[in-house]
């Protein structure tokens, strides 16, 4: 009677045992990587918005700053989403018979909202505060990206944990004074690695990092 | 993401209206038989239940979207205003004011709103009612706003029908009523002091003057009202100043938690607690504990119908003893150890005189009351710890008398209209009134309610009744300031107000709330024009945002007056009241969390614990033990309760420090009729009521029926395994003790590595001091409230498994006389306790995913994003005071109950642990209000959601390292100890030891 195994049964369950091994590592290390890709924290992606709202132009062309609409930028929680209303206050005025403003005037006069859909999602347990960043010497741009730049907005930067804390741990090489705050252009002067610490003392900026500063 | 339909605030409201199209007169009325000819002949219907075809089409989409959920969740909308409502700014809380009723009397509330949705029901610091501090009621009526079950629109005989084609048919049968004057009109209201339905009223009765309107208050104070008829010949409101009272004797009043001004008794008692010297002494005499009654220096326990005994006995003691000569027709001395008692309260009272108080409690017959006017007065305490009022409720009197005059009147059939704005009469009556019969006899009955329930079943119009913080009112205070009720948003479901449903009978109907309040202030404004508010209309209108800003109108209140007692009348009136029946006594008191019953679908304050007895989900017939002992029964035996003829069954709890021979019975319970939460919970004490003895009666019949009813009690859960946790002295022999309450405070030795916080800004802190807390649970409700904590139900709890981040743990202490004899009497203290947020936290050493941790200010932090759920830290924390989320209860809420969460918060789900966070929620919102404006975070700034509440101030939150803070003085008092201190855990969180002042001569 023949051996019940034969000699390559064994290697064959090497074989297996290491392709389960290494197919666990595989999958977890796979869903690690894959959540630190751009693809994977939603970066870059185009989205389609129900209005072709266009900040290349608001920006660059009408010098438009973004306080204007984004009102509560400064005081509170949420940096806010300019109401309809803010809309018509200028295009009320102006191309106030283009199709490309259809939705916004429909809006107006049905009373219903303009189901903008969210670029910049953290999620429900992160509880983020523009009004801390703008005013310790934090820009727009700095987590927006060029937002002048872009047709339509997307995701510039990961907003994963990440990406937090390195600016957490040492905000002074991002700090820029209070009044290019929402300058979409600023770039660090040569001398920032003198001036970052100087601001952070100047703002009393103290990053901190405990769990519960955005976890609650 | 789908919208979710909820109405946002300044938006249009987009009530999805239930079609207008219909097949048949059958469908368009709801009476479709779906039994009959809906098929054609030969048809089969179709399969019920999981159908192979839908089978397939759910393995189909889900095998399509297995590979899909790899993939990202699809991006959500985001909705902007359409035009931003002015003084929103979404994220940022706004902050109203308005007044909420308590019996009829406003108190100050200020409501806390995000994007429109009120969140949060807090105290009016400016409101004389309140002080800032909130109640039970306060706290847990906002629940009631989002509740799912809440009544919409108008049901004539189940027909939904609208408001506008309603006020049309109302104006018809008004027409008609009006033509004898109204003769067969009747109203029953809820108790009310609101000046615009005075003016209603009376223009109501001007137009059917032969019409009446009554009021019913199943828990009213009518007592009080008639008491001070008795003793000063007209129905007057006392009002109580304890800050200056010294030695104050309840006579079965629970002045601190279910009666009067509760809130500021609660605040101006524990004001002149605390320290040794200066303190207040209580004495309560009383059947059932009470909040009060474990507060108190001496509580005496008696039979309810015994406490007007024992007040004759301390009149006469005053007489004999202290030369109130003019008391002693009103005494009658009594015997042996109560009178030895008597003579002992007396003397105290008047070494004080001025200084003392007498309460009289809401159950005890009006010759008491009397009798407490009389005391008062003879102590020269009138004028100084207790002022009269001309009552402000619009009816003295809303008792059982009222309602048995307007029930004999139905029976004799000479009501054709009536129409019940007060709540559910039909369940809150006097059982041997039997109204839900009686109601069917008239014609027209017109309810409006908020939940479909007991009366709306027998009511053929039921109206939609709104929420207080949809409607538009005004009350005032016992002190008669003014509050204007303001709505917080536009009503959730159709509803109207009991000011819009009594203008419809003068043909104002089409109105609105909003302009009858309004418009009578306008005409009260210019008629107190001399006072000088300028009724020009800007002048009133800045005048009107001033009033709902802070709350409060600003004309003064009604003045004190000055009015006779006539001792005579007293004595007549003590002479009058009957002698106790014999037998079993039976103790009927509102209930603390469900008050008269109204509260019965809150399931926040039916998963409360009661402040004395930690019952949750229930109410029980309480009996003390020696009674129970030889009626053979236990806690949680179930009994069948026959008083007067009449029966139900009830489940025991024996409760020591309960009078013997007396069992008491809580209102509010045993709903046949109810929502989800309070349908079948408890028992209907109501059915054993008797119109002519409401309060206290005698001859219950108790009998066991053999079978046990499962009570869900806390008072075991979590327990601190016999350690003495909570630590009470008697304030003279403080000195003694303070050598004790050294060795449970000071720093340990430790092999761990410490860190010196001392360093650091900011090193947030708690006190809770013992000798303030009353034990009355707000802080539970408050934080419930404030940190989306969800409700698990009775077989949870029965489970130890509710989640109150905060609990009031309540020992029981025996009473030992002066040989160390047990005596059988009981004291009680109080102590809440949440997470210490120890320094060295033995919660931490234990996690193995670092989901707890310390922040560097010293917070002990839970992430629940990283808690995997292995409970360990729960199992080493020392104190008991995590919260494991065994269940997803927030997945079964409502959407509607969804928009009541704090959005400053987060929801935890299934599998996580959780905790008290010192509302760290609060800490980092001031920290940023402050450092945008570049300031440091005072000390006293930061505020956590159960001191904002405590109507006490027991407990206190700040920053440590500010030595200035009230925190730090507090913690560094000679009072102070750490509770469970040899553990070497270093809690942030520290206690200062309770501290009662008991007479002497008593001891």
């Amino acid at each position: 009677m023949s051996a019940l195994f034969s000699p390559k049964s064994d290697a064959l369950l090497k074989l297996v045992l290491g392709l389960l091994a290494g197919g666990a590592v595989a999958t977890i290390g796979s869903l690690l990587l894959y959540q630190r890709t751009p693809y994977g924290v939603s970066q870059a992606e185009q989205i389609i918005q129900p209005v072709m709202f266009d900040h290349r132009h608001h920006v660059q062309d009408d010098l438009i700053d973004c306080r204007y609409c984004h009102t509560s930028v400064e005081k509170a929680a949420s940096a806010g989403i300019p109401s309809t209303e803010a809309c018509l206050a200028c295009h009320a005025q102006v191309w106030n018979k283009s199709p490309l403003l259809d939705q916004v005037r429909a809006s107006w006069f049905t009373g219903k909202a303009i189901p903008w859909t969210r670029v910049h999602k953290l999620p429900d347990f992160v509880y983020f505060n523009h009004a801390i960043h703008v005013n310790k010497g934090i820009g727009c741009a700095d987590c927006h990206g060029r937002v002048d730049q872009m047709a339509s907005i997307e995701q510039a930067q990961p907003l994963s944990m990440g990406w937090c804390l390195d600016c957490h741990n040492d905000p002074a090489p991002r700090l820029r004074p209070l009044d290019q705050i929402t300058n979409m252009k600023w770039q660090p002067p040569a001398n920032q690695a003198e001036v970052g610490p100087k601001l952070a003392k100047q703002y009393d900026v103290h990053a901190r990092v405990s769990c519960t500063t955005c976890h609650r | 993401m789908p919208s979710l339909g909820l109405p946002i605030f300044g938006q249009s409201p987009v009530t999805p209206q239930p079609a207008q199209r219909w097949r048949s007169l059958a469908e368009r009325d709801g009476t479709v038989d779906p039994a009959a000819g809906n098929y054609p002949d030969g048809e089969q219907p179709a399969p019920e239940g999981f159908s192979r075809r839908s089978f397939l089409q759910v393995l189909g989409a889900s095998t399509a979207l297995a590979g899909l959920s790899a993939c990202k969740a699809p991006r959500e909308q985001v909705v902007s205003y359409v035009k931003r409502p002015a003084g929103v700014t979404p994220s940022v809380a706004s902050y109203y004011a308005s007044a909420v009723s308590r019996g009829g009397y406003g108190v100050g509330v200020v409501v806390e709103s995000h994007e429109g949705r009120p969140t949060k029901m807090e105290g009016n610091p400016a409101h004389p009612a309140s002080l800032g501090g909130a109640g039970l009621h306060e706290l847990g009526s906002i629940l009631d706003l989002y509740d799912p079950n809440r009544l919409s629109g108008i049901r004539h005989h189940g027909q939904p029908v609208a408001w506008s084609a309603w006020l049309g048919e109302l104006q018809v049968l008004a027409g008609t009523l009006a033509k004898d004057g109204g003769a067969r009109l009747r109203v029953l209201a809820e108790p009310t002091s609101s000046p615009t339905q005075a003016d209603l009223r009376a223009r109501l009765l001007a137009r059917f003057p032969r019409a009446r309107v009554d009021s019913w208050g199943p828990v009213a104070d009518d007592a009080g009202r008639e008491g001070t008829r008795i003793a000063f010949g007209r129905p007057l409101d006392a009002e109580h100043r304890l800050v200056g009272a010294d030695v104050i004797l309840s006579l079965d009043a629970d002045f601190l938690a279910t009666e009067g001004d509760h809130l500021r008794h609660a605040r101006d008692f524990a004001s002149r607690r605390g320290q040794p010297t200066g303190m207040n002494r209580l004495y309560v005499a009383e059947g059932s504990f009470t909040v009060t009654g474990g507060a108190a220096d001496h509580r005496l326990r008696m039979r309810a119908s015994e406490v007007l005994g024992f007040g004759r006995a301390v009149a006469a003691a005053l007489a004999a003893n202290h030369g109130l000569a003019r008391l002693a027709p009103l005494g009658a001395p009594l015997t042996g150890e109560r009178s030895r008692q008597a003579t002992a309260v007396a003397a105290d009272l008047a070494r004080v005189r001025g200084r003392g108080l007498v309460l009289a409690g809401r159950r005890q017959p009006a010759a008491l009351h009397a009798l407490a006017s009389a005391l008062n007065e003879a102590l020269g305490n009138a004028g100084a710890t207790v002022v009269y009022r001309e009552p402000v409720l619009l009816d003295a009197a809303s008792g059982p008398d009222r309602l048995a005059t307007l029930a004999a009147e139905v029976k004799a059939g000479l009501v054709d209209t009536l129409v019940i704005t007060a709540w559910n009469p039909v369940y809150t009556a006097p059982g041997d009134l039997d109204l839900a019969a009686l109601l069917a006899k008239v014609p027209n009955v017109i309810y409006l309610a908020s939940r479909h329930d007991e009366t709306a079943q027998v009511a053929g119009v039921v109206v939609a009744a709104a929420h207080p913080l949809e409607s538009w009112g005004d009350l005032r205070g016992r002190d008669g300031s003014a509050s204007i009720v303001q709505p917080l948003l536009s009503p959730l479901v159709e509803c109207v107000t009991e000011l819009d449903l009594l203008a419809a009978f003068v043909d104002q109907g089409h109105l609105g709330a909003w302009r009858l309040v309004r418009e009578a202030w306008k005409v009260r404004a210019g008629g107190a024009s001399a006072g000088g508010t300028d009724v020009s209309d800007a002048g009133f209108d800045r005048a009107w945002s001033e009033w709902l800003s802070t709350g409060l109108v600003a004309t003064p209140g009604a003045a004190p007056v000055k009015a006779a007692l006539d001792g005579g009348r007293v004595a007549t009136a003590l002479q009058a009241v009957p002698p106790a029946r014999p037998g079993l006594e039976a103790m009927f008191a509102p209930d603390d969390k469900l008050l008269d019953g109204r509260y019965a679908d809150n399931a926040w304050l039916q998963e409360l614990p009661h402040p004395v007895s930690k019952l949750t989900w229930d109410n029980a017939a309480s009996l003390s033990p020696a009674t129970a002992a030889r009626l053979g029964v236990k806690t949680g035996s179930q009994v069948t309760l026959t008083l007067r003829g009449k029966s139900v069954t009830a489940a025991v709890l024996v409760q020591p420090g309960h009078a013997d021979e007396a069992v008491t019975l809580p209102l509010g319970y045993g709903r046949a009729v109810a929502g989800p939460a309070g349908a079948g919970v408890g028992f209907n004490a109501y059915a054993l009521r008797a119109a002519a003895a409401p309060w206290i009666d005698g001859g219950l019949e108790l009998k066991a029926t053999g079978k046990q009813h499962e009570l869900a009690q806390t008072q075991e859960h979590f327990s601190m395994e016999g350690r003495s946790i909570a630590l009470s002295y008697d304030a003279a022999k403080l000195g003694e003790a303070v050598h004790q309450l050294e060795e449970l405070r000071g720093p340990q030795e430790s092999l761990l590595p410490l860190v010196d916080y001392g360093k650091e800004e900011y090193r947030w802190g708690m006190a809770i001091d013992l000798s303030k807390c009353i034990g009355c649970g707000a802080c539970t409700l408050a934080c419930q409230a404030e940190n989306n904590i969800p409700v698990v139900g009775k077989e949870q709890v029965l489970n130890s498994r509710e989640m109150h981040w905060l609990r009031v743990d309540r020992y029981y202490e025996d009473v030992h006389a002066a040989g160390g004899k047990v005596t059988g009497e009981v004291e009680t203290v109080s102590q809440p306790l949440a997470c210490v947020h120890c320094e060295l936290a033995p919660c931490e050493y234990v996690c193995p995913v670092n989901a707890t941790v310390h922040s560097d200010e010293g917070l002990n932090e839970m992430v629940y994003n990283r808690c995997v759920g292995t409970r360990y830290c729960s199992n080493n924390c020392a104190y008991k005071v995590r919260r494991f989320n065994y269940l997803d209860y927030h997945q079964v809420v409502s959407p509607q109950l969804k928009m009541l969460q704090n959005p400053d918060v987060t929801v935890r789900s299934t599998g996580v642990m959780e905790k008290c966070s010192y509302c760290v929620h609060r800490i980092e919102h001031a920290r940023i209000d402050a450092r945008v404006g570049g300031q440091k975070i005072g000390g006293d700034a930061v505020v956590s959601a159960c001191q904002q509440a405590c109507p006490a101030e027991a407990i206190v939150f700040g920053n440590l390292n500010d030595q200035g803070s009230k925190v730090a003085r507090m913690q560094q008092g000679e009072r102070r100890y750490d509770l469970l201190h040899e553990l070497g855990t270093r809690p942030r969180t520290a206690y200062l030891a309770r501290l009662k002042n008991p007479n002497p001569e008593l001891a």
